[in-house]
């Protein structure tokens, strides 16, 4: 049954736009390979109070890649609350944290539905978990906030095919730059933190043949690597050296222990050079 | 308290209480208003809006356009605090998958006139142009995500939808996808150029035909609200409309299927005619809650911002174009709703704010 709260479009199903192949091979045929450091992430922007009528509210940019086509991440999040919880609500001690992701129609290749969809649910429980260990919940008992994210351009690169399975990768990066940008609205309301987390990907890549010998690196680009291992999102306090949120996925070997250690390593890294980007924008707030 | 005083301090003889605008403005905002807009000496204070603007002066606009890389065209609007994005992204409709279709055959011994007819009603039989708002976002605390679509977004949504058609803003040429039947397997080129120019003698077979529609899904998210809705959305859809530009798509016989070029120096603009752009104001009465009565006082507030729209119940909007032959003023929609304060002779001053409007939307277009 279709939502006859919204305009639907035509009856019979619309089909996105299918590209010759030669195209195709003429765009992509070569894997660019990354441009960066292994251990450097992608330059980002954040910036504060984008929308005044909200508590807290916040955005966040990545820089796209040199190659066209490849888009950054863009995201914008508010924060509504600390509000008192409905008379109906059961008693709470500590604050109730509602986390929202929805992706704007036009954000990835494929055109998205209004409706949230499981993964953008997943990526909501994630954060929620993210956030958790940050907030001092205790400090308002009976009130919830709502923490509500639009993902306005997803990480894809609109000229490769979807051969890989990109997807599940993008949700790692889109992730980690929730959790960072939450954080930094969260700050913007004026909710009491522990400390400011920031989220942070390391991925183990392949980048020439199957033969070849996988490399960790930081901020992964799907498209930039012939393939992707196993990948790692962490969501990390710096000063207390704590990481609230640990999201791994990949096909590694379990007797591989210190590659698991040193993907974490890494995703503290990532995060921690996120953080100092968070620090340094709600600085400039207060001078 | 009570320690202050047994310790023998004064307390303060006069107990300040003065608030900032803000605070007034929300403490008892009719009220507020109503003094900012009448102040006791106009030679010396001007009529004003708790926000600081005169009763017909609006917000700055600013428009981006490409900004986003996903879709085909792109547009962002912000006007003081309503922030909009504007996303269109191109779909292939075959003609197959539409239940009635049938093509209009004998299109060339029309008239401009009535083809223009024709292809607007093309555009709304099959439903190619399909607007969407989302306010959902947090952008205002009023609304939040997990609700259905809420009045607002359906009104406004619909708006959209049927302003598109009346003021026939997209051309469906640019949205038909040809294909020109060739007989053998050779020569297709030479034969088109042929049909072209004797389709007179040529038999039906090699008269070019629709295979498909591109229907484009005209999406808008709210990043921030603060009033007047309509406008930005309308500005930001106007703008994302001539960003758009889809990539050039053939009819591929042996798959069955379009196919698109995905070179760059192929894409296509689309054909945008005229620029209308939308002016509302709200109207604000003395009395707070009674009805108008004659010789009250009341104001017309352009481009009303969320706690204005709130206090006022008389809305109007219209829709300008002067983008025609020799610029003249043409008046493409009015609505009004709620309230009798608005006659004939406000409304036509109001067409000379909305042109003025109109030039600065305009030039911030470009």
């Amino acid at each position: 049954m279709t939502d006859r709260r919204r305009i639907n479009g035509p009856a019979g199903t619309t089909i996105p736009p299918v590209f010759e192949d030669e195209d195709i091979k003429h765009d992509s045929k070569v894997v660019k390979g990354r441009s960066r450091a292994p251990d450097a992430v992608r330059r980002m922007f954040l910036k504060t109070g984008v929308t005044p009528s909200a508590s807290g509210s916040a955005y966040l940019e990545y820089e796209s890649s040199a190659k066209s086509g490849v888009s950054g991440l863009k995201l914008s999040c508010t924060v509504h609350g600390p509000r008192s919880l409905p008379r109906s609500s059961p008693f709470s001690p500590h604050i109730v944290l509602s986390t929202h992701v929805k992706y704007a129609p036009f954000a990835t290749k494929q055109r998205r539905s209004y409706l949230r969809d499981p993964s953008e649910r997943d990526l909501g429980t994630h954060l929620e978990t993210a956030l958790r260990g940050a907030i001092i919940a205790d400090r308002w008992p009976k009130s919830g906030v709502d923490i509500i994210i639009s993902v306005i351009e997803g990480d894809q690169d609109r000229a490769s095919s979807n051969i890989q399975g990109d997807e599940t990768w993008d949700m790692m990066n889109v992730l980690s730059g929730c959790i960072t940008v939450a954080s930094a609205a969260l700050a913007d309301a004026g909710i009491d933190c522990v400390d400011t987390v920031a989220g942070g990907v390391a991925a183990l890549v392949q980048n020439a043949g199957e033969d070849s010998t996988p490399t960790i690196v930081v901020d992964p680009i799907p498209s930039e690597h012939e393939k992707i291992l196993g990948a790692c999102c962490i969501a990390y306090l710096p000063t207390r050296d704590e990481v609230t949120n640990l999201w791994f996925k990949g096909d590694l070997s379990a007797s591989a222990m210190d590659l698991y250690t040193k993907l974490v390593e890494n995703g503290i890294l990532a995060s921690t050079s996120a953080n100092r980007v968070l620090v340094a924008s709600l600085n400039e707030t207060l001078a | 308290m009570a320690t202050l005083t047994s310790a023998g301090e004064q307390p303060p003889a006069q107990p300040s209480l003065t608030f900032t605008r803000p605070v007034f403005a929300k403490l008892s905002p009719h009220p507020y208003l109503l003094h900012t807009l009448s102040p006791s000496d106009p030679s010396t204070t001007p009529s004003s809006r708790t926000n600081g603007r005169k009763p017909n002066e609006a917000r700055k606009i600013q428009i981006n356009t490409s900004s986003l890389s996903q879709a085909h065209g792109s547009a962002l609007v912000r006007t003081g605090d309503t922030t909009v994005i504007c996303g269109v992204r191109g779909e292939i409709l075959p003609v197959a998958a539409i239940p009635q279709f049938r093509e209009n055959k004998n299109r060339k011994y029309d008239d401009a006139g009535t083809l223009e007819e024709k292809g607007r009603k093309e555009l709304k039989e099959y439903d190619l142009l399909v607007p969407n708002i989302e306010l959902a976002t947090g952008c205002a605390p009023q609304f939040l995500p997990g609700v259905p679509p809420t009045t607002l977004v359906q009104t406004v949504s619909t708006r959209v939808y049927s302003l598109l058609h009346s003021t026939g803003l997209v051309d469906v040429e640019g949205l038909r996808i040809w294909y020109t039947h060739t007989r053998g397997g050779d020569g297709d080129k030479m034969e088109g150029v042929e049909g072209e120019e004797a389709h007179e003698e040529e038999d039906e077979e090699l008269e070019p035909e629709i295979k498909a529609y591109w229907v484009l899904y005209i999406d808008l998210l709210f990043v921030s609200f603060d009033g007047n809705p309509f406008d930005a959305a309308w500005a930001a859809v106007v703008a994302a409309l001539k960003d758009t530009k889809l990539p050039a798509a053939r009819w591929d016989p042996d798959r069955e299927m379009v196919v698109c070029s995905g070179k760059e120096e192929q894409k296509k603009k689309l054909n945008v005619r005229g620029l209308p752009v939308a002016s509302s104001a709200a109207v604000f009465l003395e009395k707070e809650h009674a009805e108008e009565r004659e010789g009250d006082r009341h104001w017309i507030l352009l481009d009303p911002d969320r706690q204005e729209e709130g206090l006022c119940n008389e809305v109007i909007t219209m829709v300008v174009d002067c983008n025609g032959q020799d610029g003249e003023l043409r008046i493409r929609s009015i609505e009004k709703q709620g309230g009798t304060v608005l006659g004939r002779e406000l409304i036509r001053g109001f067409a000379g704010v909305a042109e003025e409007r109109w030039k600065e939307v305009v030039a911030a277009m470009q």
